[in-house]
């Protein structure tokens, strides 16, 4: 099968559509879903998401259309509202369901089933319909209907204890460890059940035939940490949490070097063939110091332990007296050293760099008229470029078109269905 | 029965784990991966790292005895590197000979993914890049993964996890407000999650090439991925000039308190606990034992909790420190309270009953090593499950071992000239 492409053939998943029944856990997986070119429509209850009331917002005003994290995570869906607790609701759904090629959902295990819109009522009307249910424990389990957030989820799943402060000298921790802010665990299980829909979507194109996913964001964490299974697995040793570097059995330099202005900049040293490039870079700027006699040329002492906390102290040393912005990680990089800057998200805007790459994308926002700059792209396909717009859905924005052009209803239709709450 | 994607064939020329990773998932899903090896530059994780311990060594371990370092005599022990390439197959190709890139490029011809991660040019300076290679075969999907992409002034900069995370902003987000240091991930976040958009960016390619017959270029790169995992930071500098900044464990954008980590019996031990309500917050002190000061007007509101954060947090302290973790936990969630141990590896090992129950992780073998657990792909597909070990229900390949199959089988090279090509250090 060949085809010329046309114009609105453009993203991944040009023929995809998407019901997206999802709060915080799972609506970060509807929008890489349509950034990658499905037709996403969220479903809403009339009451609006609660993902409307998670801030920050705009201006700091907390009205529902005013959430910067549902603008964020909604960027390029259409969104609708249908009261699935309502049975008129449920029959939409099951209408709209022949016409949809996957359902994302985070409603608790069991719930839906208990509404008659589980999976095995839906696929009856679709056996084509890929399902995919985000929950905290996945649908069965000793654990099944704990309760979670992102901090429980990344601290059960293990990210915690691999993250934090260096202890005391005398070896005790008198800081907590630290779970990541931004809704990593979200974003972890959201990733991985992408994988495993596409997966889905594929096989369905050799039988015909969709499937259910089952979707534990505790598992789907607990297998994103690094080093500290295989050392157990391997060595039965605990690793541990060390500021700004790995988690290890032991405990290693610090990497974080701080500028002259209180900022940072990731810069490893190393021993062989790095610290003979640290060696270097410092050089070729002036600033090797004692690092020039002759004994630093040797292989054998630059590896010693003693060379090593040398380098060290004269690679801090020199970033210590620019300042953040002088971009030293830049020398770094220069000589192939594992350099960057501690950069705030943020300022990573005027990079020429993301620039050239259309990293960031430019959003209209015509409710307050005002062009707003988001993280576009995770990856630069030009063949199917990542979708740029439209900006997150106002509440029942698409009804008239979803429920009208899919299915059909009239204006006056909608009218009664609204004013009984159905959507 | 059946994996999703069986039909699917990959060359992987990836090393180390943000590379590796992705077509590991892949792998799972049933497609055929050919990990693409050179002894002369092997993966740094088949010599540096963790070592996996064999005979004696082995036995120590499963006896639960802790082998500091175990002895390393054999490149097939790289602890990571059996982590991040089971699945798969494994070949001896050096592609930096004339007959070695002839046999790549017959092997791409029968390929449906290129994925390498390479630095930006190499490919370009071996002949082997996506504009020659789309010529033997005009749907392939090629997949470059350099830390910083391909196209952009940073093309030669190196990356890994540490790095991308730093330049993305993900290390400065994580930490105790300032003056604390950012304190970042204590593990390359950004290899799993680079190891996730590069699995994602293979399977979208092949999707649109089913449905239109196209292949088709993708620049991935690792620092970028982290940038969209940055969540609203960029969008509230835009739009409220508000500069990013580090709030420790407590919860900015959803109105929760207490909402931390907090200290339990034992060395290092710490528990979560999220409490979004006032309703949650009886619930909680009365797994406390309705301590007196949980009665004090500064705590009974939610709202006038989130004006008293730090003493809340004080109080908390003097509380769990009087609590084995574990069993805080299971009273705080039996009381329907969000909470949850900061679990070590040992623990989800060895001690989460939910994880036993989903499967966690699965036990394959390696020729060399013998039989290890490995993480398992943690989404359940009812119809074609994943499974680390793939279609050959195997660990990580040995240097080589499937040179028989993919050179006898697949491209038809017989004993004899296979025997000439190893002595002329082509395989």
């Amino acid at each position: 099968m060949t085809g010329t492409r046309s114009p609105e053939r453009k993203g991944f998943f040009f023929d995809i559509k998407v019901l997206e029944l999802a709060d915080h856990r799972g609506e970060f997986c509807g929008k890489l879903m349509a950034g990658a070119g499905a037709d996403v429509v969220k479903v809403e209850p009339p009451s609006g998401s609660p993902t409307r009331r998670i801030g920050p917002f705009y201006k700091d005003e907390e009205e529902p259309e005013r959430s910067l994290h549902f603008w964020h995570y909604n960027h390029g869906k259409r969104g609708v509202t249908l009261d699935v607790t309502k049975p008129e609701g449920q029959k939409l759904l099951r209408d709209l369901v022949p016409r949809f090629d996957v359902i994302i959902e985070t409603f608790p295990p069991g719930y839906l089933e208990g509404l008659g819109l589980g999976y095995a009522a839906l696929s009856a009307l679709n056996p084509r319909l890929v399902m995919a249910s985000i929950t905290p424990f996945g649908q069965s389990g000793p654990r099944r209907d704990w309760k979670s957030s992102d901090l429980v989820h990344l601290a059960l799943g293990g990210v915690m204890m691999n993250c934090g402060y260096d202890p005391t000298a005398d070896g005790e921790y008198d800081t907590p460890p630290i779970a990541p802010q931004m809704w990593h665990a979200s974003h972890i299980a959201c990733n991985l059940t992408f994988i495993a829909i596409a997966g889905a979507l594929l096989h369905r194109e050799q039988t015909g035939k969709g499937q259910y996913i089952d979707a534990p964001m505790h598992q789907a964490i607990s297998t994103n940490t690094e080093m500290d299974i295989p050392s157990w697995a391997y060595m039965r040793a605990p690793v541990y949490r060390q500021t700004g570097r790995h988690a290890a059995t032991r405990f290693t330099t610090p990497l974080e070097s701080i500028t002259k202005d209180g900022r940072y900049v990731h810069a490893s040293g190393g021993l062989g063939r790095s610290a003979e490039s640290v060696i270097a870079m410092l050089d070729e700027n002036g600033a090797a110091m004692d690092l020039t006699d002759p004994k630093y040329s040797e292989r054998g002492y630059v590896s010693t332990p003693e060379a090593a906390a040398r380098i060290d102290t004269v690679s801090k040393k020199w970033v210590a007296s620019y300042k953040f912005e002088r971009d030293l990680w830049k020398e770094g990089q220069k000589h192939e050293l594992h350099w960057a800057p501690i950069r705030k998200p943020e300022e990573n805007l005027e990079d020429p760099h993301w620039a050239e790459r259309k990293t960031f994308t430019e959003v209209y926002h015509e409710d307050i008229d005002r062009t707003l700059t988001y993280t576009g792209a995770p990856w630069l396909a030009e063949h199917c470029p990542w979708r740029e717009g439209p900006r997150a859905p106002h509440l029942g924005e698409h009804n008239l078109e979803v429920f009208g052009n899919e299915l059909d209803l009239s204006q006056a239709r909608l009218n009664e269905l609204k004013k009984s709450g159905v959507i | 029965m059946p994996f999703a994607i069986e039909n699917i064939r990959i060359t992987d020329c990836t090393w180390l784990l943000a590379g590796a990773g992705g077509p590991r998932f892949l792998a799972g899903m049933g497609a055929e991966d050919i990990r693409v090896e050179w002894k002369d530059r092997l993966d740094w994780l088949r010599s540096g790292s963790l070592t996996i311990p064999i005979g004696e060594e082995a036995e120590r371990v499963r006896r639960g005895e802790t082998v500091p370092s175990p002895t390393r005599t054999s490149v097939e022990q790289g602890a990571t590197f059996s982590e991040n390439n089971p699945g798969k197959r494994g070949i001896s190709l050096n592609i930096r000979t004339e007959k070695g890139k002839e046999i790549f490029k017959e092997l791409v011809r029968i390929s449906d993914v290129v994925v390498e991660c390479f630095t930006a040019r190499t490919m370009e300076r071996l002949g082997l890049d996506y504009q020659v290679l789309r010529k033997i075969n005009p749907s392939l999907i090629y997949i470059q993964q350099p830390g910083f992409g391909r196209k952009g002034q940073y093309v030669d900069y190196v990356s890994t996890g540490p790095v991308a995370q730093a330049m993305s902003g993900l290390t400065e987000q994580s930490g105790l407000p300032s003056p604390y240091p950012p304190v970042g991930w204590g593990y390359s976040y950004m290899d799993w999650s680079g190891a996730y958009y590069n699995a994602m960016a293979m399977l979208s390619a092949l999707y649109y090439r089913a449905r239109t017959g196209e292949g088709q270029y993708i620049d991935c790169s690792q620092a970028e991925a982290g940038l969209y995992l940055t969540g609203t930071a960029v969008l509230d500098y835009v739009a409220n000039d508000r500069s990013s900044a580090r709030t420790g464990n407590r919860s900015p954008y959803v109105p929760s308190a207490p909402h931390g980590a907090y200290p339990c019996k034992g060395t290092d031990r710490w528990i979560t606990i999220s409490v979004y309500n006032d309703e949650e917050w009886r619930a909680m002190a009365g797994v406390l034992g309705d301590p007196r000061w949980t009665k004090d007007e500064r705590y009974t509101k939610l709202s006038a909790r989130l004006m008293h954060l730090d003493e809340l947090d004080h109080m908390m302290e003097g509380e769990t420190l009087q609590w084995e973790p574990f069993e805080l936990m299971e009273k705080l969630q039996a009381a329907g309270v969000a909470a949850g141990v900061c679990q070590t590896a040992e623990d989800r090992m060895e001690r989460d009953p939910q994880l036993e129950h989903l499967g966690f992780q699965v036990e394959l073998p390696n020729s060399t090593v013998g039989t290890w657990k490995i993480k398992d792909f943690p989404i359940h597909l009812s119809d074609t499950p994943a499974h680390s070990g793939g279609t050959l229900n195997r660990g990580a390949p040995c240097y080589g071992e499937d040179n028989g199959y993919v050179y006898g089988t697949l491209l038809g090279i017989d004993d004899g000239e296979r025997a000439k090509l190893a002595e002329a250090e082509i395989i």
